[in-house]
């Protein structure tokens, strides 16, 4: 993806590739790589507030949960500190 | 049981550690991050070949901190697992345990006679127009991203806020080829020659200081405007930023004239930096309030115990004060650890380690005051329909609104109790800032009169489930102490 607002893979040598699914859709990601990161990567949209509001990540570290979403059938999982791994299934259906 | 358990491996956190180690306790450290190094040091992957820890100029010693501590056998740690909570023992007097989570194995408790809380800091949160749109984020978040996830913004990125960290990460995504347009501070920035005059008494930050000098030089060759007296009013956008206000404004921070447009499509904040301190709160420990020092800050005697009976606390929740100082109180504490476990610790190891803080101190304090944030001119960003609460969605409107109803509410938690500003999952990180300022100004108060927040256990919520297991039996460390193993989730 390299449309405006989105991101991209600057170190050529990353991880294994694994494909995560993100609301049924694939998404490329790669061992060690957070499943935030493949997500911005991928341009993927993170799960929506309470007013169906758009979010995504603001800290990065674990503290403001804007990146949570349901991960294996967990709910308020922060994506910004799991590793992705082969067939992990993140699903954003909006916060209650 | 352990004998001491403590939470972040960041400077603080490794540096008690492996004190601690040196005086024959038993140690667990305990990190929701996969890799030791704490925010400044943040390791990337080691599934990514090539890419290692670069420390920023002038703290060269973090590679070697962090070697010392992922090769000793002596501890063990607990990546991938979140500190949720801190119980008193009941079996044993002065036991305590706490509680760890993990997104795929749940919640397990630990034993330990001792805690240190070494929690570290979060980058300031500040609430405007806009600033829950994708797009924005923190100063800390972008660095994170860029250093250890080897990821960059695509499209335009402004640079706002008040902190030098500003400009590292600036030049960390003009390295990447990211097309910066602006770097914006509240304040006027200091000359190098101010700089250099206030640094002056402080021997051995000559480095950072020149890395800064060049940081600032290398930005003006690439055309990347630096304005001073500049603060971010407004971000726009349907589902993503896509423009900018910025305004000027005078000394005190106070928005002085109509605001200038600018396009880009990320925007990334640094005013510094709040104490990570919920843990504390969580388990009693007394607070104070230092603006200048980071907000709340955890309150401690000259060993750094805290006013609860066998915690501790070391860096950035004792007052943000940087690598240097988080690393100086961790020897500290676990030599006042040890001592407190009756472990003979020679007085001439006390004495070093309060020079090394001594030293650390003249630093961070200049840096503290010349970068204080004007928290009241913060919280006036925030119009009425901004959303102050970012998880419960409530309005500065509301928040006034209520205020006005309600003369006699003068404390945050009775704002959190009537307007829910607090009580979403981020537990009041990120609006107790906000809240804070606006209550103290409705009330012509100080901040720190309105009082914080309080914290109970789950600090960082988990599934409802997980909390099943809060019965589960206390872990022991093995008998010897020497085949503790790692964990290797
Ligand atoms: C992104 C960022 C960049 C910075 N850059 C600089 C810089 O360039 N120069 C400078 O002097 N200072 C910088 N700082 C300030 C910085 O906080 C300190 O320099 C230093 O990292 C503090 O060390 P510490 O050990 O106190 O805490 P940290 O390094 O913040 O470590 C705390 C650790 O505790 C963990 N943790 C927190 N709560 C929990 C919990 N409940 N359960 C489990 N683990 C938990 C965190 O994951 C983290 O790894 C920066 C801070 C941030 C956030
Ligand atoms: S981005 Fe803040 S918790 Fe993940």
């Amino acid at each position: 993806m390299t449309t405006d607002g989105s991101w991209r893979h600057t170190a050529p040598e990353r991880g294994d590739a694994v494909t995560i699914s993100v609301d049924g859709e694939p998404v490329r990601a790669c061992t060690g790589e957070t499943v935030a990161a493949a997500m911005l990567a991928a341009g993927a949209a993170f799960e929506r507030d309470r007013s169906g509001a758009p979010r995504a990540p603001l800290c990065n570290m674990g503290t403001c949960f804007e990146c949570a979403a349901t991960v294996d059938g967990r709910l308020l999982t922060r994506t910004c500190l799991i590793p992705a791994r082969e067939g992990m299934v993140i699903k954003t259906p909006g916060r209650l | 049981m352990f004998d001491l358990a403590i939470i972040g491996a960041g400077p603080a956190g490794m540096s008690a550690a492996l004190t601690a180690a040196d005086h024959g306790l038993t140690v667990v450290v305990i990190d929701e991050q996969q890799r030791a190094g704490g925010q400044i040091f943040r390791q990337p992957p080691e599934t990514f070949a090539g890419s290692v820890l670069h420390p920023t100029a002038g703290y060269g010693w973090a590679t070697e901190l962090i070697r010392r501590f992922e090769a000793d056998p002596r501890l063990t740690t607990e990546f991938g697992w979140s500190a949720i909570g801190v119980l008193h023992d009941d079996a044993e007097p002065d036991g305590l345990c706490v509680a760890i989570n993990h997104p795929e194995h749940g919640t397990r408790m630990i034993g330990a006679r001792r805690l240190l809380i070494a929690t570290g800091a979060y980058d300031l949160p500040v609430a405007f127009p806009g600033w829950t749109l994708p797009g924005v984020m923190t100063a800390g978040g972008v660095q994170t991203l860029v250093k250890a996830q080897k990821i960059a913004p695509v499209g335009d990125v402004v640079l706002a806020g008040a902190h030098p960290l500003l400009l590292l990460v600036a030049d960390l995504l003009i390295r990447d080829g990211v097309p910066v347009r602006e770097v914006a501070f509240a304040q006027s920035i200091p000359t190098p020659v101010d700089m250099l005059r206030a640094l002056g008494a402080v021997p051995g930050h000559l480095r950072m200081l020149t890395e800064t000098g060049a940081i600032l030089a290398r930005l003006v060759r690439k055309r990347v405007r630096v304005s001073s007296r500049t603060i971010v009013t407004a971000a726009r956008g349907t589902e993503h930023v896509s423009r900018i206000e910025l305004a000027r404004v005078d000394r005190r921070w106070k928005v002085t004239g109509a605001p200038r447009e600018v396009a880009a499509s990320h925007l990334v904040l640094g005013y510094g930096f709040s104490a990570s301190t919920e843990l504390a709160r969580q388990i009693g420990c007394e607070l104070v309030f230092d603006s200048p020092r980071g907000g709340w800050v955890v309150a401690h005697d000259e060993r750094l115990q805290t006013s609860v009976p066998g915690v501790f606390v070391a860096g950035e929740p004792t007052g943000v004060a940087g690598a240097d100082q988080s690393r100086a109180e961790g020897t500290l504490a676990g030599l006042g650890i040890a001592a407190s476990l009756g472990r003979a610790v020679p007085a001439a190891a006390f004495a070093e380690a309060e020079r090394g803080i001594h030293a650390s101190t003249r630093f961070s304090a200049v840096v503290q005051s010349i970068f204080e944030p004007v928290r009241g001119a913060l919280g006036d960003l925030a119009t009425r329909e901004t959303t102050v609460c970012r998880c419960e969605l409530v309005t500065r409107g509301e928040l006034d609104d209520f205020l006005e109803s309600s003369p006699f509410v003068s404390n945050v938690n009775a704002v959190k109790l009537s307007c829910r500003t607090g009580m979403g999952p981020c537990q009041g990180r990120y609006c107790e800032n906000s809240v804070g300022a606006i209550l103290a100004s409705a009330r012509e108060q100080t901040i720190g009169l309105g009082g914080r927040f309080s914290a109970h256990l789950p600090i960082k919520p988990v599934p409802v489930g997980d909390l099943r297991d809060l019965d589960a039996v206390t872990e022991q460390p093995a008998s010897d102490g020497s085949d503790t193993g790692r964990s290797a989730s």
